[in-house]
């Protein structure tokens, strides 16, 4: 039975640089199915964690787990057949392609034997797989882009071409690096329905690193937290933000003492009404 | 035709062929600056095998350019390896190394060059231009040329998708060698002697720049170069350097202005009515909540 | 006899060194290869001959050749670099290749392609040392080369352009935001660029008393592999790596043969490409000032 099964696990995975150790011992897992979040404040190592995953860089001890597959040891190029995609921080489209061409770049993995290659698919007036990426592309909202080449297109269109790019490798877990960053309400409000929508039929799993807590607190049911390139909680939003060294972390020693001075002088704790912690 | 003109077309069809040679592996990114020394490959084994086992050259070529495909195989692995301005120094040492060998095989003639005996004429030579061109669109045509550019645009994206980064550089590397050889074979059964001063570095960086003329973002590009740089002397009639020295002095105006060449993807979009969407796309999207 | 030969090789080694300084000193401080520096090399040959030819005392002669040289290198200078910052990082380079083509042609229009003689100058003049022949104009170019380096090291270590350079061979931006004028201190790299190269066509041009306008494609190139040789950026490197081709060449020549010679050269391109990549002489870069 595969559904009690995360979909990703690390296994006391560790990444150093040189002498700088950027994940230590990190264990953590995501469920399979669910939209989780990876959070963290600046230089925890939430991107490096991508890298890892993706194989860009090779882990220095532990394990990482993709479904029933150990892929600590795949090469970088075959991940994306295990089913992992993911966007990028600074959008990554190929700038001398047009935005269809970037989206046929998603399916290679699915398309890119002998055979695959040499299909012509710029070519032949009817093709199944030109017709997939079109069809993704109007899903989207995209279609009238088509035919420009994305260099020219606003930041927040190039980041939605670079979802559908991503989903056209029909992956089981879909990374996103900072996906609202730099998008207006209005695009983030279309990126918090589309990713529901994405992930309703439960085949694919959202790991997303973000900094906007708000797109996170809307979106994630399971967070994870590092600082450090270490998990220091996991769980839902709420259990987190309850958690007393996330605030730390986040807030600072200083201000988590005031909190708690702040609470203890409350009126409210003085007529016992009891404060979950 | 007059036969002034027909060696005009001659010179063109030869020009187009081994700019495509260039463009191949351009289009994934990288610069061969040994493409002469592969086209000399091509001339050299074409006319040894037309000369002495009489082959017609409609074999003959083609065994040329597929001497040169191997060889660049060959070579390939350990060369791709390097990168950058070192792959560019790596295939220059290479086309160095492989004109100065031929230079000391004596049953190919040594220093005073090589007479071939079968002569071809322009029917002949612009049929391997057509099927050649048509080659190159087609292959661009397929996933290859996606994948191809997505190599030359962004390596370790292309990689994360999947594309065998490596496989494609190659592949390019040795087609682009291959086209090479056939440009050289059909020089060799043109010209009815060859010599290997002839395949230097300079011949390796004047098709280079044919094809960064026309520009690397179209198929059409070299074409388009290597007709500019053919014809366009020829309307200035000077002698062979001033072509050289108008071309050069045009190429280095024209990468001050505008170095993406003469040809971007914009603008063959464009050229064949497709709706241009990037005005529109500029402005902020008019749906949506305000 | 061997030690002949390594002197001979040596000798030609200086006129290599000389081009791989150029080469090298235009990748250290502004990341690209310049390839008009062959060119450079020939016009600085070719032009001395030229004044020479014309009736002028070799001295004059060389040192025309050097301005010469110098306008040329600015003017690519103009086109290759200065309107470039920001474009795509191959146009320096491509731009760099077209002036090869359009000084090597231009020079075939002028001067015609055939070899040219420069008569001899120093007639009777070797020395004898140790029982190796070492020429006058050999000596002179040795000598020169080695004050010309030296003058360099002075001018990187010592003087604000030489701290303005090794700031820009670091990181451009920064250089900018530290004040550095890039735009008056690039020109002079170009400037000693033109200068090397025209110093190693001249010691060429009086030494081995043949120019033509082939001589930066055949002779100018081979700079290249002593710049790889000796590590891309590193100026005492380009040295040693000049001595490494020339004495490669010499032994070349006397054991294998003169038609081997480019194999040889060339072939250990290759090889430091494959191998080393990085060069012989690691840890002298020009931004570290350490040349």
């Amino acid at each position: 039975m595969t559904a009690g099964r995360p979909i990703l696990r690390f296994e006391t995975v560790s990444k150093h640089f040189g002498g700088l150790s950027v994940i230590e011992d990190l264990t953590f897992a995501v469920r399979r199915g669910s939209r989780t979040g990876l959070i963290g404040p600046n230089g925890a190592g939430k991107t490096t964690v991508f890298n890892l995953i993706t194989g860009v860089y090779p882990v220095d001890a532990g394990r990482i787990y993709l479904d029933a597959d150990d892929i600590t040891n795949v090469p970088s190029r075959r991940r994306i057949r295990n089913g992992v995609a993911r966007s990028f921080q600074n959008v990554r489209l190929m700038r001398h392609l047009s935005t269809l061409e970037n989206v046929l770049v998603g399916q290679h993995s699915r398309n890119g034997g002998l055979f695959g290659v040499l299909q012509p698919i710029s070519l032949s007036a009817r093709n199944r797989w030109r017709e997939e990426a079109r069809a993704g592309l109007a899903d989207a909202g995209l279609a009238k882009y088509e035919r420009a080449t994305v260099g020219g297109l606003p930041y927040g269109v190039q980041k939605r071409i670079e979802l559908v790019r991503a989903l056209m490798a029909h992956p089981r877990l879909l990374l996103l690096d900072e996906p609202a960053a730099g998008l207006n309400p209005a695009e983030t409000e279309a990126l918090h329905t589309h990713l529901v929508q994405i992930c309703r039929s439960g085949d694919i799993t959202l790991l997303m690193v973000e900094h906007d807590m708000q797109f996170v607190g809307a979106l994630c049911e399971e967070l994870v937290v590092i600082s450090f390139g270490r998990k220091i909680a996991e769980g839902t939003p709420q259990a987190v933000r309850q958690n007393l060294l996330v605030q730390e972390v986040y807030l600072g020693k200083p201000a988590v003492e005031q909190e708690r001075e702040a609470v203890a002088e409350s009126p409210l704790v003085a007529a016992g009404v009891s404060r979950a912690s | 035709m007059s036969g002034y003109a027909e060696g005009i077309l001659i010179l063109l069809a030869i020009n187009v062929v081994f700019a495509y040679g260039a463009f191949l592996p351009l289009a994934a990114g990288q610069l061969n600056l040994g493409l002469a020394a592969f086209a000399a490959i091509g001339a050299y084994s074409s006319a040894y095998v037309s000369n002495v086992y009489a082959i017609p050259a409609l074999a003959a070529i083609p065994f040329g350019a597929f001497a040169a495909g191997i060889i660049a195989l060959i070579v390939a692995v350990p060369v791709l390896r390097t990168r950058g301005i070192y792959l560019a120094l790596a295939t220059f040492a290479l086309g160095q190394i492989v004109q100065a060998t031929i230079l000391n095989l004596g049953f190919l003639g040594g220093a005073a060059g090589y007479p071939v005996n079968e002569f071809i004429r322009l029917p002949f030579i612009s049929a391997f231009t057509v099927a050649v061109v048509a080659l190159v669109a087609l292959l661009f045509g397929t996933r290859f040329g996606i994948a191809v550019t997505a190599v030359h645009d962004d390596e370790r994206v292309a990689d994360l998708m999947g594309i065998d980064v490596r496989a494609f550089q190659v592949t390019a590397f040795v087609v682009g060698s291959a086209i090479a050889g056939i440009a050289g074979g059909l020089y060799a059964h043109h010209f009815s002697y060859i010599e290997a001063q002839y395949f230097s570095v300079t011949l390796s960086i004047t098709i280079v720049l044919n094809v960064l003329l026309g520009g690397t973002q179209t198929v059409i590009g070299p074409l388009l170069g290597a007709a500019m740089f053919t014809l366009l002397p020829e309307l200035l009639r000077g002698s062979a350097h001033w072509r050289y020295v108008v071309f050069a002095a045009g190429l280095i105006v024209l990468m001050a202005l505008r170095p993406e060449g003469l040809l971007t993807g914009d603008q063959l979009r464009q050229l064949f009515g497709w709706r241009r969407t990037d005005d529109e796309g500029s402005r902020m999207p008019r749906e949506g909540p305000t | 006899m061997l030690s002949q030969q390594v002197v001979n090789g040596a000798m030609l080694g200086s006129v290599y060194a000389m081009v791989a300084v150029a080469l090298t000193l235009s990748i250290g401080v502004l990341n690209f290869l310049n390839f008009s520096i062959p060119g450079l090399f020939m016009i600085g040959g070719m032009s001395s001959w030229a004044l020479i030819h014309a009736g002028m005392p070799w001295p004059v002669a060389a040192a025309g050749a050097l301005v010469i040289t110098a306008a040329a290198s600015l003017v690519v200078e103009r086109f290759t670099w200065r309107w470039l910052r920001g474009a795509e990082h191959f146009v320096p380079l491509v731009s760099s290749m077209a002036f090869l083509i359009f000084f090597e042609n231009l020079a075939i229009i002028y001067w015609g392609s055939d070899l040219r003689s420069v008569p001899i100058l120093f007639s009777g003049a070797d020395w004898r040392i140790a029982g190796l022949v070492v020429g006058v104009p050999q000596l002179v170019g040795l000598i020169g080369s080695v004050l010309l380096i030296w003058g360099l090291s002075l001018l990187l270590k010592r003087t604000r352009l030489g701290r303005g350079l090794r700031t820009i061979a670091e990181d451009s931006d920064t250089a900018m935001l530290l004040g550095v004028d890039i735009y008056r201190v690039v020109p002079f790299v170009f400037l000693m660029a033109g200068i090397f190269a025209a110093f190693g066509g001249i010691v060429f041009a009086l030494n081995y008393r043949h120019v033509h306008p082939f001589m930066g494609e055949i002779v100018g190139l081979k700079g290249i592999s002593a710049m790889i040789v000796g590590g891309m950026g590193n100026i005492w490197g380009s040295i040693a790596g000049g001595l490494v081709i020339g004495i490669t060449e010499a032994l070349a020549i006397g054991y294998l043969g003169s038609d081997f010679v480019d194999i040889a050269v060339y072939g250990l391109l290759l090889l430091i490409l494959f191998v080393r990549p990085t060069g012989l002489f690691t840890g002298m870069q020009v931004a570290r000032g350490g040349i």
